[in-house]
């Protein structure tokens, strides 16, 4: 017998963290999602874990999806594990937004040189990312990144359309002078940012 | 970028090569992108150039006097960028 997932409204990564742990420990799981994403997803990872993966369309928008491999595991475990697993989540402790602190147009310090171009490749693999952040915040000289001629404003543009919302400190932009040119993001300000970081679930500062 | 237009990277063998590389491209004004190197290729410097097959002969003569490695063909990957 195989544990059944029921993934419908959760949020991107999660949906493919669940099935990931339950493939873990078990054989067979069919799981449920209701976004095309997810489904995407999750095949893409279960195939990479050398399953068979039958997705079938129900009512609905709701993809029924049944994951096998072919090494043996316990049924038993598996149920104990995606019960917790999805316990976890209802508690809230993987919830909460994921958000990007771009406090710099550099990454790391020790060479601006080089900081500068660890900061285009992060943005740049950023906004190649399955699960791109929920928001992005830039402050102090990470503004300058959002500038029209910016080096990584393709890429800043390509987190936007895959739904990143850039806020950026209006006070930094007006220290610069790039309010005439901003290239993405909208202009934010001290409170919406507090507001931002103290509900995330996840802060990444590169 | 239209569809039969496909994108080269040109792989070097240090991070202050590809800096150098990329004043050099950014002074002749040939589109290009510092990008990480794709998954599928392996080298100790993490960083490569990317920039449009059309451009192949403008890239090759401004890097002249860089040392570059290896120039290869973008691997397919599932992202549009």
């Amino acid at each position: 017998m195989s544990e059944i997932i029921d993934a419908k409204g959760l949020a991107c990564p999660q949906p493919v963290l669940i099935v990931k742990k339950a493939l873990d420990v078990c054989d067979e799981v069919t799981v449920l999602v209701d976004n095309k994403a997810a489904r995407d997803n999750i095949k893409r990872m279960a195939e990479k874990y050398g399953c068979a993966v039958a997705v079938k369309e129900e009512q609905g928008h709701v993809f029924n999806m049944h994951i096998k491999k072919n090494l043996p595991g316990n049924s038993d475990a598996c149920k104990i594990i995606t019960e917790s697993i999805i316990a976890g989540i209802e508690q809230g402790v993987t919830a909460g937004q994921t958000v990007f602190v771009i406090s710099s147009d550099l990454m790391g310090q020790g060479s601006d040189e080089l900081g500068a171009v660890l900061m285009k490749a992060f943005i740049h693999t950023a906004a190649e990312m399955d699960c791109p952040p929920s928001k992005m915040i830039f402050y102090n000289a990470g503004v300058k990144l959002t500038a029209a001629d910016s080096d990584v404003i393709d890429d800043l543009k390509a987190l936007e359309g895959k739904g990143s919302e850039l806020m950026i400190c209006g006070t930094c932009v007006n220290y610069f002078k790039i309010g005439d040119r901003l290239g993405a993001g909208k202009i934010s300000n001290m409170f919406d940012i507090i507001d931002v970081l103290s509900t995330a679930g996840r802060i990444v500062r590169p | 970028m239209t569809l039969n237009e496909k994108y080269l990277i040109i792989l070097f063998e240090s991070v202050s090569r590809v800096i150098q590389a990329e004043k050099i491209l950014k002074k002749s004004g040939i589109a290009h992108k510092l990008i990480p190197i794709p998954k599928q290729l392996n080298s100790d410097c993490g960083v490569c150039i990317r920039f449009l097959s059309v451009h192949r002969a403008e890239v090759i003569k401004a890097l002249e006097a860089v040392e570059i490695g290896e120039l290869l063909e973008m691997p397919v990957s599932k992202h549009k960028t």
